[in-house]
């Protein structure tokens, strides 16, 4: 149909003033998600920042809001505790990765219907692989595992893609001693300006700071250009010399005080007060305190503390909330804690092992939690995948398929083994409650014929003081162990499930019955109460305990151990309490340790009394963060002080 | 054209600076004020990324025995110099000018120079020869 003429015109005014005009209607419309610039690609470091390229000397924290604790950790801690094994592989700290080395990659991963980015890949020459998830997930639980990277999620907030990330391992905000906690939170600000990537990175550390920590960095767009890329290879040898692969390279409080100002010898315009950093020194106003006209005590800062709840941050690890939280570990093993405490637990096709049972109290919700996983592990009807008459598992006259739509699985396997770690009441607890539930073929002649007049439930395996500590007080004959070992390390006599599970004594730990089990194949060690992620430990003199024996123990849990990449992942390690780790997080607990026994050791040899040695506060550092309960504190610093090795001139006295 | 061979010397002096640069400070990690002379036998020689060591038993300052870490430069800055995997021998007898390391404990120290007296080979004389 041909339009007249008259009407065409009238047409095409009507389209050009639609033209027009929509952008404009468009405009009154709410307004629809804007596109985000595209960050992905290579960027090279435009600014040469003095943490970059330089070395940062000991003892410079200026600019940076430390509390009095991130004074002490960061004075303390040595450089070259990047040279023990389980460090010198890691990659810089987060706080850090934008100002070091190399360049910066960033990688899109689109879905593939929508093509919506659903995770952007930061990468550097130090570092992880870091995926940012920008599909919504939440955060994972308080007892996840912690990384060098972390767990980050991002949002677009305008042209600006905002980054949360939070579980952190402990590590530095810069190169040349400045420490973070494990419990910061990195949020980062990302705008692209042309090819100019801007950075603003905050770090709310509530455990060392008193006001987060800010800087940014600027990297240029250059498509030409490719991220560097430091391999680290070679075997896991100690890079700080000597014979003992164990040592910890620390300072002594006050020790070092040369070592820190030297650097001011040079830059002598930065007054020695301001070196350390602190809150007040951020401001201003702290010219006044420079120039000698008021002093620090009387400067008033805004309150710009981190909201963070960082005491319920490091409770929420190990929730006691009178329910059973589970968690896969890897192969074979899940995490099952219980109000608290944690249980080890191996399914399979031999049935159920667990490491330790949790309180009595809490057994029956712990055994319907197995049942429930047993079911969810062995027992869940599964569609097929193969069909016809060669898939796995048909069997004579049957069809696989027909089996898949209508068979009911086999029921799940009982639990077979207990293993408990200590006699402590949270790892036997349950003991009576699980062993009644499960059941262990014996027969003459067997593994564990000896203890048929308790039972037929499962096998209870415990290092033989753990045997004889239950029996001194006089627990149930069902809830003891039907099994003792005594040597360094014992091994279940078979596979169970499929993997070899030992045993390995941890002589005068917490006591003198400690133990840790090794999932050699799943790569899993239930560490029992030689490690804790939320307290020191609770070491019990009266009972054989010394803070030598708990550092053995985590050594020997670290020679056993093998990182994945960088120093992270690999061999999983379950802490009594508190979230799940590996080999860096016992380093660091390890490392702690040492270092207050290398203190309070210190304070020995001077003749201080154990109310001198608690006064020194020897512990003050790391007190944020393991120290919740004030008078545990007390008695660990007690245990430490009565079992550190005394000169011979100094006697013991009585306090 | 200009910004292409920036972008090249960009990523060159990354690369160069990033096989010297520590992942650690090398200020706050040893003490250069202070020079030590160790003398033994080469037992280790771990030519890799980051860093290079050079492992020899010698004394320490009381006379014992001890196994001390030597820190170099990284593989591609010694490959430029001329020091392969190949220069030098488990069993070679060196002497090593090291800047100790800040903690008391560490037998760990860095590269100042390397001399083997029994072919002359030296390492921290001539220009460029520096950990740094």
């Amino acid at each position: 149909m041909t339009l007249p003429v008259p009407t065409r015109a009238a047409r095409l005014l009507l389209v050009t003033c639609a033209a027009v005009l929509m952008p404009l209607a468009a405009s009154a419309q709410p307004a629809r998600a804007q596109i985000p610039p595209d960050i992905s690609g290579e960027w090279t470091l435009a600014n040469n920042e003095y943490d970059t390229t330089a070395q940062p000397p000991l003892g410079d924290y200026t600019g940076i809001a430390f509390n009095a604790a991130g004074v002490m950790r960061s004075e303390t801690t040595a450089e070259s505790i990047f040279g023990t094994p389980e460090y010198q592989c890691r990659p810089h700290s987060s706080p850090h990765q934008w100002r070091g080395l190399g360049g910066a990659r960033i990688l899109k991963e689109q879905d593939p219907l929508t093509r919506e980015v659903r995770t952007y890949h930061i990468q550097f020459m130090r570092s992880l692989d870091r995926p940012v998830y920008m599909d919504g997930r939440p955060h994972p639980p308080a007892w996840a595992p912690h990384t060098w990277t972390g767990f980050s999620t991002g949002e677009w907030v305008g042209n600006t893609l905002k980054i949360t990330t939070t579980h952190l391992k402990d590590g530095f905000l810069h190169r040349g001693g400045p420490q973070t906690s494990d419990m910061y939170t990195m949020t980062e600000f990302l705008t692209r300006h042309g090819d100019i990537l801007t950075i603003v990175t905050v770090i709310d550390d509530p455990i060392y700071l008193d006001e987060p920590y800010i800087d940014s960095t600027t990297y240029t767009y250059d498509p030409s250009s490719s991220v560097a890329f430091e391999t680290c290879n070679g075997t896991a040898f100690a890079e700080n010399g000597g014979s003992d692969r164990h040592h910890v390279p620390h300072f002594l409080p006050g020790s070092n005080t040369a070592d820190l100002n030297e650097w001011l010898k040079k830059d002598d315009w930065v007054p020695p007060a301001v070196a350390r950093g602190g809150v007040k020194t951020l401001y201003p106003e702290y010219r006044g305190v420079v120039a000698g006209t008021t002093n620090a005590a009387a400067l008033a800062v805004p309150a710009s503390k981190s909201d963070v709840d960082y005491r319920k941050k490091i409770a929420d690890q190990s929730p006691r909330d009178g329910q059973v939280h589970v968690m896969p570990v890897q192969g074979n093993v899940y995490l099952l804690i219980a109000d608290g405490t944690n249980i080890t637990a191996s399914f399979g096709a031999d049935g159920v092992l667990v490491v330790n049972t949790g309180t009595a109290a809490m057994a029956p919700k712990l055994l319907a939690a197995i049942k429930q996983l047993s079911v969810a592990v062995e027992s869940q009807p599964r569609p097929k995948e193969c069909f016809g008459l060669n898939c796995p598992g048909a069997w004579g006259w049957s069809s696989p398929f027909i089996d898949a739509v209508i068979a009911s699985p086999a029921p799940p396997h009982p639990i077979r083994y207990i293993i408990n770690t200590s006699a402590a009441p949270e790892h036997v607890g349950g003991n009576e409650t699980i062993a009644a539930a499960g059941f262990f073929p014996r027969v003459a002649g067997g593994f564990g014929t000896a203890v048929d007049n308790i039972g037929r439930g499962a096998a209870i395996v415990a290092h033989e003081n753990v045997a004889a500590a239950m029996s001194a007080a006089k627990a149930p004959a069902a809830a003891q162990p039907t099994d003792s070992f005594f040597d360094e390390f014992d091994k279940l006599p078979e596979y169970v499930n499929g993997e070899p599970i030992l045993m390995y004594a941890a002589p005068n730990a917490n006591t003198d019955g400690d133990s840790f089990v090794f999932f050699r194949h799943s790569e899993v060690i239930a560490a029992g109460n030689l490690f804790s992620t939320v307290s020191y430990p609770a070491i019990d003199v009266t009972k054989g305990g010394t803070i030598q024996g708990v550092i053995d123990g985590l050594n020997k849990i670290l020679d056993l151990a093998v990182a994945e990449y960088r120093g992270q992942g690999g061999t999983m390690i379950v802490p009594g309490r508190g979230r799940l780790s590996d080999t860096a997080d016992v380093a660091s607990y390890r490392n702690m340790l040492t270092i207050v026994r290398d203190r309070v050791q210190d304070l020995v040899k001077k003749g201080q009394t154990l109310a001198q040695v608690r006064a020194a506060r020897p512990t003050f550092d790391f007190d944020g963060r393991y120290g919740s309960d004030p008078m545990a504190t007390d008695k660990f610093i007690e245990a430490v002080y009565r079992t550190v090795q005394k000169p011979d001139s100094v006697q013991e006295k009585k306090q | 054209m200009m910004r292409r061979v920036s972008a090249v010397l960009i990523v060159a002096v990354g690369l160069l600076v990033g096989g010297l640069g520590a992942h650690h400070s090398y200020a706050a990690t040893y003490n250069s004020n202070k020079d030590v002379k160790l003398q033994g036998k080469l037992v280790q020689f771990v030519y890799r990324n980051p860093h290079t060591f050079v492992h020899i038993q010698a004394p320490d300052e009381s006379g014992t025995m001890q196994r001390w870490a030597v820190e170099w430069s990284g593989t591609s800055q010694l490959e430029r110099g001329g020091i392969t995997r190949d220069t030098l021998k488990i069993g070679d007898s060196v002497v090593i000018t090291i800047h100790p390391s800040r903690v008391a404990g560490d037998y760990r120290g860095l590269m100042v120079n390397l001399v083997r007296p029994s072919d002359g080979f030296t390492w921290g004389a001539a220009p460029g020869q520096a950990v740094d």
